[in-house]
């Protein structure tokens, strides 16, 4: 920028430097200045990173949409298959049981994920809105719990459902599962940021115990119960050790045991193990497009205030 | 409170009780019955219905076994690569932070009517570009009819290949139009939901994905790999290999310097008060991320010629007459071998030609010896994961026979050796697979596998036996060894397999949980802060060390407990999945589940691993509270 | 409409930590009194216990004539606003105001029209179908009041009702609620920690303290009552705004009478009528207090005290800082020992600062307190 003449320092008198117009936009602070840079710096950056999370699964459509097997190579050097064979997710229901397994991975995790809700609402009511002598040791028994690694209770668990008869039945899949002392925990927490007041209120409106509970805090909790729903859900979805060590029959195998089977059966063909692997995404996906904003505070909260 | 507390404990035990039942029985009972179970022998092939042995006190025999008896050797082997498989841990807490860090920055237009704006801008801006991608691309250099001269296109015309790239180019440019788009108009919230996809998908499925993407051939890492090794190839090849080394070991004393030096100059800053320990540790996370980083490049540069990049050796000719006549003799030198044979003597036969007489007479032996069941454990599992391999292979070309008439004709049609031939026949296709599924390492190198094919079906579809095998993943490496620069057999080696899984597992972990806490994390820090840094004259990165860091510190600290807690008991669905425990992947609770789940059942021992993996646990968490909480509290 | 009895009631918390004692205060049907004190002094654990929602240790609450320790919050006949209103956020305003008389199983219809009617009263028809979140604080304070009053019970108890309203909005709830009291003659418990409130709303108002490592009643009577006749130097402290000054001293006879002493310039000499009831404190430790609206500018038209004697009640300061609020201005000065004294005066625009000034005390406002904390009151 050229200065006129007239704005010349005069001869003698210091130059300041501070006469050159400044760069800021008008309505911007000095901190947010260069905040349009790194703007678009950081949105390129977010669409670069995003772009090494959807390629993968891409890559995968384009698989799984591969009609032979042997064009598998073809396509990792054309990218693109040579025909789009739509046909390979009916094939994989035709290979295996396929629907069978699905069945299976979705009852297994309603039911756990219902019974588990259920009993663990009841129990974080009871530690948290109810005063009884012993509460708190009882508590630090389940709190102590969630520090013994998974691991630790495999062998005795497969024991017990060994024992108690439920080898191979859906009843050892499901009802170890539908009790959690994490999800105790991730209620009872929930439940605390409640007021009390409001059960106090409640029972001064003349509430006992199981209406407070039904009608006041389930309510309230259902973002925490929403939480818990999907946590269990996942979990019991994605199982994998557990179904793996307690079935046996093929018409008992949940999908993650399906694939693996369905892997090691037909591992070369690619293209029908894609397309296997993507219907199975396909329920987490759903359920967390629809429950994504009760799952990203949910974990916040369990794991902030635990 | 209302009512009395002998009235409340009635109430609470009525909400409690179906929770406290599943926990005592299924948490809290298998807690204290599992200490007892490490103290006993317990395994079920002894201890069961129709055996009247009785379970014995063993005292602490579990424990000397896995820490320094015989089961040493496997337990450390087992426990070194967990931990080797932890280095993840950091990488991907930093990575992490990193994407909080993005996802809580500004990004983007700033009005929302910009968003939209911009969101449209995309589109068109990526309608055109698609279409001048195709206007390149398309096919229109090529005649038609000309074959492809590309290596693995041969079938194929190079109008039709251009065709393909072109509208795979188009098909990118329109998924980066998408995520352009979509993020524009969404913002952060989108972007969030995709670094968080693979956290949710977590599992068998998405390890398939990875084991695909991972294939040497026909995987999308190494197909994008290839051509970058392809163009370094010269460069590297025309280096002297000195030069390697020299540079390698150069990186590695860089590192450590600057190790020293960082070090040295945090304890002077904390000795002296310039900084508080929260600085201190944040200085030593860092500095320990970047000299691993350092070490580790400047590691794998002297490695470069072991770690198979570069080629070593030709495999030996196959010669399918030795194989032959190796199998022929097999039943009267080995008798033991007998009727199971059909698996192990097709792998001899492929193994045979290529030994000297010394060692083909131990291979021999230990077939023999396998059957005998005098094997070692590990000679035995080397046996059962070869075996397993070609018996899925031949599942595959048997399934659609199923009447025992069908099946007759698919051994005629595929001429199956006649040696083999009676065992196939016993077997159902059901029950093969099933007895394939059970084995848990099934996985196969494929190179054998193909030989050992060939010999058990000597005239099969030779184009459809190849392409399988071509697909199926290390056969590249036994063809094309000594051409060039080879992107790593991932999976297969075990040089490359464990950082395959920890790239695998930063991948899926580092936009999940641990980012969500941190994006919390952060905007729980007051804007004042910053406000005041800036004022204070503090530089971005100051800010960061100053405010941001020590602002986050319980949560890192809460992450990092987490993060070893769980790094020290996973790896074994991915393992299990994508490398059946082969190339050196096996960890703790994989080994748990061999000895508690397969074979011997042995369930006193893997309870001992399961408190010896609690102790290390247990110890890590107090060391990180004892020293780590020191972080957090200023 | 009942009369409640709280007799020497205590609370202890699993056995160990006492929060109150020895609580006894006799509320009349239709009284509406104020439980007011610091926090922590056990006003609200008070309440609770009246409503039901803390077990009674020792002692006996009575509602009417009925004896209450025993009997569940919902048969107490009694309704309560709680301080964050304990509105249930997943119902209208509507259920939340009828969800008592629901429960109750009361016909829906009467619930309906108790509902609007109790709305109408309140200002608030037009948001019966809204959710609490919907609603401004003062909204929310109104439907609280609204679901106490559908429910006629016996007594009303209101745990610091209106701490979270802005302080505009506070002073005119506060004068509604008085007129709704008049109205309804509901007798009423009211718990606060804003002594404003409490001397503003109470018919008498019970001051408690914690002072004593126990939650305990320090005095029970009307407003005015416990202003000027404070019973210790707690109750004297903590009414009041500013609060009373308080100089620590002692008691000396000299030749013309009783002197409170601080020994460091502040003297003040006692009126004789009090000479009886003091003499046996001279040479031991008392304290003065005086509000700052008892003193005035020592000069024309000063208050001399009823014996005459004179620069008895002088005082002799030096004003440090000036704080005009319109028609008065506070003034705080050292005054012999105490560094802080606060004055409150005749609004002039030219007081002087950093130099002596003299001020006068009003006698009869000026009282003498047992040395400690809770010292009593010597002469009142």
């Amino acid at each position: 920028m050229t200065k006129p003449a007239s704005i010349q320092p005069v001869a003698g008198a210091p130059f300041t430097p501070g006469r050159k117009p400044k760069k800021a936009a008008p309505d911007t602070s000095p901190i947010e200045a260069s905040s349009k840079l790194s703007r678009t710096l950081v949105f390129v950056g977010l669409v670069l990173l995003g772009m090494t999370f959807v390629v993968p699964f891409v890559w995968q459509v384009l698989i799984a949409l591969t009609e032979n097997p042997s064009e598998v190579d073809t396509l990792t050097r054309t990218g693109m298959p040579p025909a789009i064979e739509p046909g390979n997710f009916a094939k994989v229901f035709q290979r295996v049981d396929f629907a069978k397994y699905f069945f299976n991975s979705l009852f297994i995790a309603s039911w756990a994920t219902i019974l588990q809700v259920i009993t663990c609402s009841m129990a974080a009511y009871a530690f948290s809105r109810i005063q009884w002598p012993g509460r708190d040791k009882v508590f630090l028994l389940y709190l102590g719990t969630l520090m013994v690694p998974g691991v630790v209770l495999m062998v005795p668990n497969f024991a017990i459902v060994l024992g108690l008869g439920m080898f191979n039945d859906y009843t050892g899949l499901i009802i170890p599962a539908a009790f959690s002392a994490y999800g105790t925990f991730l209620l009872r927490q929930f439940m605390l940021t409640i007021p009390s007041s409001l059960d106090e209120a409640a029972s001064i409106d003349g509430a006992g115990h199981w209406r407070i509970f039904s009608q006041i805090i389930l309510p309230l909790a259902r973002p925490g119960l929403i939480v818990l729903a999907i946590f269990a859900f996942l979990f019991n979805y994605n199982s994998f050790f557990w179904p793996l060590i307690l079935t046996k029959d093929d018409n008992l195998r949940t999908l993650p045991l399906g694939l693996l089977q369905f892997d090691s059966t037909y591992g070369p063909e690619t293209n029908l193990i894609m397309a296997a692997s993507l219907m199975a995404m396909l329920p987490p996906i759903i359920l967390f497009i629809v429950l994504q904003k009760y799952l990203v505070k949910g974990i916040q909260l369990g794991a902030v205030k635990g | 409170m209302i009512g009395t507390p002998k009235k409340r404990l009635g109430i609470a035990m009525l909400f409690l009780l179906p929770n406290l039942i599943g926990f005592l029985m299924f948490t809290l009972g298998p807690v204290l019955f599992s200490i007892g179970m490490s103290f006993t022998d317990w395994a079920l092939t002894k201890h069961n219905p129709y055996s009247d042995e009785s379970i014995r006190f063993v005292g602490i025999q579990n424990y000397e076994r896995l820490l320094v008896g015989d089961e040493s050797h496997l337990f450390w082997d087992y426990f070194w690569n967990t931990v080797i498989l932890m280095i993840g841990i950091p990488i991907g807490i930093a990575g992490s932070l990193g994407l909080a860090i993005m996802l809580h920055a500004k990004a983007g237009p700033a009005k929302p009517s910009g968003r939209l704006k911009g969101a449209l801008i995309a589109v068109v801006v990526g309608a055109i570009a698609c279409g001048a991608v195709w206007l390149v691309m398309s096919p229109h250099a090529a005649e038609a009819g000309v074959k492809s001269t590309e290596i693995g296109l041969a079938d194929m015309d190079q109008q039709k290949v251009d065709a393909l790239r072109a509208s795979f180019a188009v098909l990118i440019t329109a998924v980066l139009t998408g995520v352009v788009a979509i993020g524009l108009a969404v913002g952060q919230v989108f972007f969030r939901t995709i670094f968080y996809l693979p956290t949710l998908l977590a599992g068998v499925a998405m390890f398939l994905l990875w084991k695909a993407l991972y294939r040497p051939q026909g995987g999308m890492i190494n197909a994008v790999l290839q051509p970058f090794l392809d163009r370094l190839e010269g460069i590297v090849f025309a280096t002297p290999m000195m030069l390697w080394y020299v540079l390698g070991i150069a990186i590695v004393i860089l590192g450590l310097a600057y190790f020293g030096l960082s070090m040295a100059r945090g304890v002077r800053n904390l000795s002296s008060g310039d900084a508080g320990p929260a600085m201190f540790g944040a200085r030593v996370i860092l500095t320990i991320l970047l000299v691993v980083t350092l070490v580790g490049s400047g590691f794998v540069a002297t490695q470069l010629p072991l770690i198979g990049l570069f080629p070593t050796e030709k495999p030996a000719p196959y010669s399918q007459s030795r194989a032959q006549s190796v199998l022929e003799e097999l039943p009267d030198q080995f008798p033991a071998l007998g009727d199971r044979a059909h698996v192990d003597s097709a792998l001899i036969a492929y193994l045979a030609p290529r030994l000297d007489e010394q060692a083909l007479r131990t291979l021999l032996e230990d077939a023999s010896q396998l059957h005998d069941g005098t094997v070692p454990e590990e000679t035995r599992e080397a046996w059962m994961s070869l075996g397993s391999g070609v018996m899925s292979e031949i599942i595959v070309l048997f399934d659609k026979a199923v009447s025992d008439e069908e099946r007759a004709e698919a051994l005629d049609r595929l001429k199956i050796d006649p040696l083999v031939r009676p065992a196939l026949q016993e077997l159902d296709g059901a029950s093969l697979r099933e007895a394939a599924a059970r084995r848990v390492l099934v996985w196969v190198d494929v190179e054998p596998l193909a030989a050992a094919l060939q010999t058990l079906v000597p005239e099969a579809d030779a184009k459809e036996l190849n392409a399988r095998l071509l697909d199926n993943a290390i056969y590249r490496r036994g063809l094309s060894a000594g051409d060039g620069l080879n992107a790593p057999a991932w999976l297969i080696d075990a040089a490359w397999a464990k950082t395959a899984l920890i790239v695998m597992g930063v991948w899926l972990g580092v936009g999940g949980g641990n980012m969500l806490l941190y994006l919390a994390g952060l905007s729980n820090i007051a804007p004042e802060l910053y406000e005041a840094a800036a004022i204070d004259g503090a530089s971005g990165w100051q800010r960061f060390i100053h405010v941001t860091w020590p602002q986050l510190a319980p949560t890192t600290f809460f992450i990092v407990i987490m993060s070893t807690i769980g790094g020290l008991q996973g790896g074994f669905e991915q393992a299990l999945v994508m490398t059946e425990g082969k190339a050196d992947t096996i960890v703790l609770t994989y080994y748990l589940y061999n000895l508690a789940f397969t074979d011997e059942f042995q369930l006193g021992l893997a309870s001992a691993v399961a408190w010896i993996m609690f102790a290390i646990i247990f110890a890590m968490t107090a060391f990180n509270f004892r020293y780590g909480s020191r972080m957090t509290n200023d | 409409m009942a009369h409640v009895s709280i007799k020497s009631v205590a609370k202890v918390y699993e056995g160990k930590v006492r929060a109150v004692d020895d609580v006894n205060v006799e509320i009349a049907d239709g009284e509406f009194v104020v439980l007011v004190g610091p926090s922590g002094c056990g006003k609200s654990t008070t309440l609770r216990m009246v409503a039901g929602l803390e077990a009674i240790t020792e002692g006996t609450i009575h509602i009417g004539d009925r004896l209450v320790n025993d009997v569940h919050p919902k048969d107490r006949d009694i309704a309560m606003v709680f301080q964050n209103y304990a509105l249930y956020p997943h119902m209208t305003v509507r259920k939340n105001m009828g969800f008592g008389l629901a429960l109750r199983k009361m016909p829906k219809q009467e619930i309906d029209q108790r509902v609007e009617e109790a709305a109408r009263q309140l200002g608030i028809t037009d948001m019966l179908e809204r959710k609490p979140k919907q609603l401004s604080g003062g909204q929310r304070q109104r439907v609280a009041l609204g679901r106490a009053i559908v429910r006629e019970p016996s007594v009303f108890l209101f745990d610091e009702p209106l701490s979270n309203l802005d302080a505009k909005l506070r002073v005119t709830t506060r004068t509604e609620l008085k007129k709704l009291h008049q109205r309804l003659k509901t007798t009423t418990i009211y718990v606060t920690h804003d002594q404003e409130e409490a001397m503003t709303l109470g018919d008498r108002i019970v001051v408690m303290s914690a002072g004593r490592g126990v939650g305990k009643v320090e005095q029970v009577d009307t407003p005015l009552n416990v202003y000027r006749h404070p019973k210790n130097r707690f109750v004297a402290g903590f009414l009041g705004l500013p609060p009373m000054n308080i100089v620590d001293g002692k008691l000396a006879e000299s030749d013309n009478g009783l002197w409170f002493d601080d020994e460091q310039g502040l003297r003040v000499r006692m009126e004789d009528r009090y000479r009886d009831q003091l003499i046996s404190r001279v040479g031991g430790p008392v304290a003065i207090g005086f509000r700052p609206s008892a003193m005035s500018e020592w000069g024309e038209g000063t208050y001399l005290p009823p014996d005459g004697v004179q620069n008895a009640n002088r005082i002799t300061v030096v004003p440090r800082v000036i704080e005009p609020l319109g028609d008065s201005i506070d003034v705080s000065c050292e005054c012999g020992s105490a560094k802080n004294i606060v004055a409150r005066l005749a609004a002039r625009a030219d007081f002087p600062t950093n130099q002596e000034v003299h001020l006068s005390l009003d006698m009869a406002h000026v009282h003498l307190f047992a040395p400690g904390e809770f010292g009593e009151n010597l002469i009142h």
